[in-house]
This record gives C-alpha cells, sequence and structure tokens, in this order.
C-alpha cells in the first residue's frame, strides 16, 4: 500500500504537461499486455492447424498436433492474467453470472467459454479419443486413468466410430475458425470500443489484432516445433517450414499493412487528439514502437522472409532463419500489445500531456507476475505433449509408413 | 362464398401467426445483441432526473468543493484519487495553454505565469458528469456501476470486481481505483446526503454558489433557470455520452 | 447415437446445468429489479455516513456568528467552508457544555495566511465578475506574500485576522 503510493509519486514527479489528477496512476499494466498476447497466440496457433485441416494443406501436417496442443495450453491461462489482475478476484465470477451485454469484456467470457469448450477441447477430443483408448491399453497407473477419463471412459474404436469422430471434428474445425477470428477480434473491441480513448477508438482495432494474432500464433507453432524436433533428435520437416513462413510472410504483410492504414488514416484525419498522440509515438512511445514492434518485429521479419519467397538459401542457413525470425516476430507482437494497452494510457483524455510508467520486479503487476503466467502455458504444453504426443497417434504412424 | 372467406382468413391467421411467433423467435434471439444498442438509444428519464451546472465565471478556484468531497465521502488524502477537482486553465498570448491542478486545487492556486503573458485565465471545476449514456456503465462487465431512476451514476461497491474497465471508460477522468478496497469509486452526487434533504457537499460549500444542481424534467427547476438563462456547454460533446454536466462560459480549450 | 457421442452430449449436459444453477445460485437477490444492478446497492449508497451538517445546524448554537456575518461580506459563506465538517461536532458538542471539548470534537480554526489566501491570493483566473451587486464589489485580492507580511514596530509575522475579521472582513 504505501510502497504503491510512493510509487505513484515517483510517477507524479515525471508527469509531464498535466493529466487529470486520476490519470496519474496507469490502470491496466503489464498483465493486461499479456492478456491479448496470450489470446491472440492462442488464435493464430489455432487457424494454422485448421489451415491443415480445412485447406488440406498437407505440407502443414508435422504441426497440426502441435499447433492444437498449443492453443489449448495458452487458452487455459489465457484468463488468468486478466483476472488477478482484479482488484476483487474473488468475485471474477460475476462475469459469467450477471454478464453486462454491453459490455466488451463481459461478452468475451462468453466467447472463451465457447472457444475453449465447443472448438478447442472438442476438436481435440475427436481428434484424440480414439488413440486414447489405445494408449490406455498400453499405459498403467495415472496415465491410464487419465486416458480413460478424458475419453470419458467410450471404447468404441470401431473403423465407423472413428470415422464419425473424423467427420464431426471436421465440422469442429470449420466453426473453430470463425470462432478463432471472433475470439480476437473481439479482444481488439475491448479496446476499440473505448470512444473516449483516440488511441485506441478505431474500427480496424479488432482486425488489427486478429492479423497480428495469427501472425503470434503461427510464430509460436513454428518456434515450438523447432525445438521439440530438436528435443526429439528428428529430422526436421523443411517443406512444413518453408510452407510456414510462407503463410507467416503474407500474413505479416496484412498485418503491416492494416496497421500502415490506420496510422495514415490517423494523421491524414489529424483530429483533436492529433498532438498529443504525435508527441506520444515519438516520445514515450519511440522505442517500444518503432524500434521493437516496427524494426524488430516487423520489417526484419519482412525482408528475411520476403527474400526467402524468391531466394532459397541453403537448408542450414534457412534453418537459422526460422528460429530466429519467429522468436523476432514474438517479441514484436507482444510490444505491439504493449504499445497498444501501455501507449493508450500514457496520454492524458484532456491532451495536455503525459503520465509515467515503470514497472517493479515483483508484486501482483511485476515483471515476475508476468514471467509466470508466460511461463506457465509452455509447462502446460509440455505436460500436454507428454499425455498427447501428436506424433504417436496411430493415424501419423500410418502416414508415416506410407511416405 | 363462406367457404373461400374462411380459407382466406385461415390463411390469413396462419400467415400473421407465423409473422408472430416469427418475430418473437428472431427478436429473442436478437436481445443478447441489444447491448450494442446502448448508446444509440436517447435517454429516457421519467420523474425526477438530475442534473448539473457550473458557472465558470462564477468560480474562484478556492478547492473549497474537492476538498468538502474528499472529507464528506472518506476518499483518499494523496493527490491521486479525486471525484471532485479544480483546474486552472492559462491562456498565454503566445497561444500556448497550460492547466494546472495542484493536488487538484484543495492547496490553493498559485498563478505560476506573469499577467502580462496571459491572454485569459480560468479556473474549471471538475467533477462526474453523470451521463445518460455513460460509457462507464456501458462498459462495466458485471453491472456493478449503474444509473439509478433518478439519472445518478452509481458503483455498487460490494459488487464491483476491480477489472478498471470504467476507469479506461470514462471520458472526463473521473473514476479511480480506491487503493484500500480495490475498487471503482466515483462521485455519487453525494446521494446520502440527498436522501436527507442536504445538497451534495461540493455545493454546499461553494462559497460564490457557482455550481448548482435540479431536477431536469421540472421546468421551474434551478437547473432549468440555469440553461435558460445562460449559453451553457459540455465538455467533449462530440462523444456522445449524455453528459448531465453544464457549464456556463466555457472556453472550447476544456477538455 | 454412437455411445461415444452419448457420454459427449451428457457431458456438456452436465457442464451447461451446472452453470445454470450456479447462475441462479449466485445472482443477488435485488439484481435485476431496477436494472442491470443491485437494487439494493442504492440504499448502500445511500446509507454512508454524513459529515457536513449545513450552516442551518450551526445558527441552533452560534446564532451570534450568523447575525455578524449576514452583514459582512462572507455572509453567503458557508461555516463550515472554512471551519470543516461539523456534523459530528453539531450532534455531541452539546453534551460537553461546562468541559473541555475532545479533539475529535473541534472545528478547525482557520488562522495561517494560506487559509485566506484560498480564496483571497491574487490570481489572474479570479478577477472576473462583480459578486456583491449591492457594494459592487468583486472578492478582495491581495498578495499575500507582501501584503503587510511582518508587524514592522514589533518584527513579528503578522496574520489575516490580526486586523480582519474573518467573519465581518
Amino acid at each position: 500500500m504505501t510502497q504503491h503510493l510512493q510509487h505513484l509519486y515517483e510517477v507524479l514527479s515525471k508527469v509531464d504537461g498535466y493529466v487529470y489528477p486520476n490519470e496519474i496512476e496507469l490502470n491496466w499494466s503489464i498483465l493486461i499486455v499479456l492478456y491479448p498476447y496470450i489470446t491472440g497466440l492462442v488464435a493464430g496457433a489455432f487457424i494454422l492447424a485448421s489451415l491443415e485441416r480445412i485447406f488440406k494443406l498437407h505440407v502443414l501436417r508435422p504441426t497440426y498436433g502441435i499447433a492444437l496442443l498449443t492453443a489449448l495450453s495458452f487458452m487455459l491461462v489465457a484468463t488468468m492474467p486478466l483476472v488477478s489482475h482484479l482488484g476483487k478476484p474473488f468475485r471474477a465470477y460475476e462475469i459469467m453470472v450477471t454478464p453486462h451485454l454491453s459490455s466488451a469484456m463481459a461478452i468475451f467470457g462468453f466467447v472463451y467459454l465457447w472457444y475453449l469448450m465447443v472448438v478447442l477441447l472438442l476438436e481435440i477430443w475427436f481428434d484424440y479419443r480414439c488413440d486414447m483408448i489405445i494408449w490406455a491399453g498400453e499405459t498403467t497407473g495415472v496415465k491410464r486413468f487419465l486416458y480413460r477419463a478424458f475419453s470419458l471412459w467410450t471404447t468404441d474404436i470401431s473403423p465407423k466410430a472413428v470415422a464419425l469422430d473424423n467427420k464431426l471434428g471436421y465440422i469442429v474445425t470449420i466453426i473453430g475458425v470463425p470462432s478463432a477470428f471472433l475470439l480476437h477480434g473481439y479482444v481488439g473491441f475491448i479496446f476499440g470500443s473505448i470512444k473516449a480513448n483516440p488511441w485506441w477508438s478505431t474500427v480496424l482495432m479488432p482486425v488489427i489484432f486478429l492479423f497480428s494474432a495469427i501472425v503470434s500464433g503461427i510464430a509460436l507453432v513454428m518456434l515450438v516445433y523447432n525445438v521439440i524436433t530438436r528435443i526429439r533428435k528428428v529430422k526436421i520437416d523443411m517443406p512444413c517450414l518453408d510452407a510456414i513462413a510462407s503463410y507467416l510472410f503474407y500474413i505479416l504483410l496484412i498485418d503491416f499493412v492494416l496497421e500502415g492504414l490506420d496510422q495514415i488514416h490517423r494523421i491524414y484525419e489529424a483530429e483533436e487528439s492529433f498532438d498529443v498522440l504525435h508527441n506520444l509515438v515519438f516520445g514515450r512511445l519511440f522505442f517500444t514502437m518503432f524500434i521493437m514492434q516496427g524494426l524488430i518485429g516487423t520489417v526484419a521479419p519482412l525482408l528475411t522472409l520476403g527474400t526467402l519467397q524468391f531466394y532459397k538459401p541453403k537448408e542450414k542457413i534457412r534453418k537459422v532463419i526460422y528460429m530466429v525470425i519467429p522468436a523476432l516476430i514474438l517479441v514484436g507482437i507482444f510490444f505491439m500489445r504493449w504499445n497498444v494497452v501501455i501507449g493508450g494510457q500514457l496520454f492524458s483524455k484532456s491532451f495536455y500531456g503525459y503520465t509515467d510508467f515503470k514497472i517493479g520486479l515483483i508484486g501482483t503487476e511485476g515483471y515476475l507476475m508476468a514471467a509466470f503466467w508466460l511461463i506457465v502455458p509452455f509447462a502446460i504444453l509440455s505436460f500436454l505433449l507428454w499425455l498427447f504426443p501428436p506424433w504417436k497417434k496411430k493415424d501419423e504412424e500410418h502416414e508415416v509408413q506410407n511416405a | 362464398m363462406t367457404q373461400t372467406r374462411s380459407k382466406v382468413t385461415r390463411r390469413n391467421f396462419f400467415k400473421a401467426g407465423s409473422i408472430i411467433v416469427g418475430g418473437i423467435a428472431v427478436a429473442s434471439a436478437l436481445t443478447p445483441f441489444d447491448g450494442v444498442l446502448f448508446a444509440t438509444e436517447r435517454p429516457k428519464g421519467k420523474g425526477e432526473w438530475y442534473g448539473i451546472g457550473i458557472d465558470i465565471n462564477k468560480c474562484i478556484g478556492c478547492g473549497k468543493c474537492a476538498n468538502a468531497c474528499k472529507l464528506e465521502n472518506n476518499v483518499p488524502k494523496d493527490p491521486f484519487y479525486f471525484r471532485s477537482w479544480v483546474e486552472q486553465y492559462t491562456i498565454k498570448n503566445d497561444g500556448t495553454i497550460l492547466v494546472e491542478s495542484p493536488n487538484g486545487g484543495i492547496d490553493g492556486f498559485k498563478q505560476s505565469v506573469p499577467d502580462a503573458d496571459i491572454f485569459k485565465s480560468f479556473f474549471v471545476p471538475k467533477m462526474c458528469n453523470h451521463c445518460a449514456k455513460s460509457p462507464c456503465v456501458q462498459v462495466c462487465p458485471v453491472g456493478a456501476t449503474f444509473e439509478t431512476p433518478e439519472g445518478i451514476v452509481l458503483v455498487d461497491e460490494n459488487y464491483c470486481i476491480g477489472c478498471r474497465y470504467c476507469v479506461q471508460a470514462c471520458p472526463y477522468g473521473c473514476r479511480f481505483i480506491n487503493p484500500e478496497k480495490g475498487t471503482a469509486e466515483k462521485c455519487t452526487l453525494c446521494i446520502h446526503r440527498l436522501e436527507k434533504g442536504k445538497n451534495p457537499a461540493c455545493f454546499e460549500m461553494c462559497p460564490t454558489e457557482a455550481r448548482i444542481y435540479g431536477d431536469l424534467n421540472d421546468p421551474d427547476s434551478k437547473i432549468n433557470y440555469f440553461l435558460k438563462n445562460h449559453t451553457c456547454m459540455v465538455i467533449k460533446p462530440n462523444l456522445n455520452t449524455g453528459s448531465k454536466l453544464f457549464y456556463n462560459a466555457l472556453s472550447p480549450e476544456v477538455r | 447415437m454412437p455411445q461415444h457421442i452419448k457420454r459427449l452430449v451428457s457431458a456438456f449436459a452436465v457442464v451447461i446445468i451446472l452453470f445454470l444453477v450456479m447462475q441462479q445460485v449466485l445472482t443477488p437477490a435485488s439484481f435485476g429489479k431496477l436494472g442491470h444492478y443491485r437494487a439494493d446497492a442504492i440504499p448502500e449508497n445511500e446509507m454512508k455516513t454524513l459529515h457536513y451538517a449545513g450552516s442551518a445546524v450551526c445558527t441552533n448554537c452560534h446564532e451570534e456568528m450568523q447575525t455578524d456575518k449576514a452583514l459582512g461580506f462572507h455572509a453567503q459563506l458557508q461555516c463550515e467552508a472554512c471551519h470543516g465538517p461539523g456534523l459530528k461536532h453539531a450532534l455531541y458538542a452539546d453534551k460537553f457544555k461546562d468541559k473541555e471539548l475532545p479533539d475529535s470534537l473541534k472545528l478547525h480554526k482557520p488562522d495561517q495566511r494560506k487559509d485566506c489566501a484560498l480564496c483571497h491570493e491574487i490570481n489572474a483566473a479570479r478577477i472576473k465578475i462583480v459578486f456583491d451587486t449591492i457594494n459592487n464589489t468583486m472578492i478582495h485580492q491581495v498578495n499575500t506574500l507582501k501584503h503587510n507580511p511582518v508587524n514592522k514596530r514589533t518584527n513579528e509575522k503578522v496574520i489575516c485576522i490580526d486586523c480582519h475579521n474573518p467573519h465581518q472582513p
């Protein structure tokens, strides 16, 4: 408490110009940066998986299962940063009990549940049910119990049942794509619908969030796939990575163009808020926006991946590129979220000044907490990969034999 | 003859019936989307409906209102939490605008620009606008902030989850999170005083009667007299928040 | 319907029913009576403690001050604007008629230069309109740093109320 106040007095001394007295404190900190970031990773990873399934891009097959499990593990923690930043975390259930329909945040609760329960869990269930039953027969102890429980103690692995699973799974994927779009478009809407804040209030916000989400999700799966193959000591499927890289390039390009459009529109219209935003971008946001998001997160990957479209260097070099570029993109998208969330609060809604922002290492809004919520999904992912290794699936082995 | 008529009526009956049933079905399927319409609807106050008038010409920037508000409502003393505060605007001869509000104006104002450089200077008391289409009410995910039938925007501190979305949505910076309670807090128009027939603290303590309030639906109320006899304006009218805080002599620089 | 689809559907049904039951149980009783909020929140807000009494209450005991004040420029100034919230004082001070008032019931006695400066410190934003239409005067402004800061004979610091009667300035 006193530490919090001490921090605020420190910020007060760094206020530039005039901000409303209640605006000195930054209300949404790093945890709310993480929230759209993690949700975006989910949506993006899922869309990569559905590319394989719906559009029959079988070159992406090696990443299909990984993408789904990545989406699930990040989905499970997506709301945790949000909940842990609440002033009254134990009242969080109210969002589901008495959702206020005019609030984007309340509807998000249902969009989230729909996506988690109806899309992700169902698709994975249909995908793994048959394998879980088989694995249950091959294992013992806790693992066996988990397989049994997760398959809801079903036993039917007749070709007819498996075919039905496949068909239903396919339908779920088709529902899943608009759902993934909805999920992340909605996160964008949470910010884009705040008319009080000119930095957020743009109709393009949901679209920009969506495309940056796809970019970040694809980059994450690429990275995870790289790491997993290295750990499993199997050969990296280069055609698969080449294909992902080219999708990544095109979607990153769309994302870049959309964000450019947004800024051009803002500059051209030069509304009342223009001066304050201009000084914000070239002042307190310069490093995170131009260096981290722009140069490292967008321009460098765009140039590299763009070059790959018409010039293919040796496999060894490409392998390095496919390790480094997704990492850069992930950093870039993180800072994109940062610039939206933090940037939108650094200037006063009076447009007369700027407040300051500093996060500590510890505390509910500190770096450690944020790092924790970033590490947890990877822990969940390792667990899921241990329990449901996509490479040990029956159809997978079958395909390998065929090839 | 009778047969055809009965046929027609029967057909009409089915037609009308299916239209009604279908209409209800569609309407009920769409009700979850009513939320989108929040800010499109006209404010609909019936009976007593409070509005506030502030005369900038009369404000002497003593900060008694801001001080009274803090004392009456147990607002934390630190200069980051205000339900009501006063700003001094100074427009210099070179066109630059200086806005100040040291400790919300509670400790008084020191003129920081020499007279010779001042084009004009004035005080603007700020408080919750008690908007009729309030953005803070619109975004509250759980219904912990709401507009009473009398048009006062309140917070339910026993239900608020402290998500801070309303703080982000308020264009006027009138909300904050109480550091001890962890819930949102804002001006209540001293509803606890109104209920006992007393004026809200800031109105009561204003030495120059720069602020008045009253029933917008009563043609003889103080507020309607004020609106009739002054050229009034709300802050940020472009946002269409349905603000019910009207300022006399509001300069366009005020935001 | 195949067995495993049946299981799945029933699992979903259980979750949905559980959710609906929880929703019923957890929704507060008065929620939705007047709108999408707890109607009880209005009386809860109305029950907050008052601190300011209003000057009508002050007159009950301090009538002489009121008549004094009515003659001067501070006629329309509320007592509590300078003396601070006085409801507690008004309610309980009676019981200490002959005894010393406890500190918690004492009101603020503003005798510092900065207290008067709140309204009377010279400021470009302050000189605007005529307040007292009868005497045709504006609010009086002084530079509190320069306006007789020390007594020239005794060299002691001077406060405003040494010369001005705050109730009838």
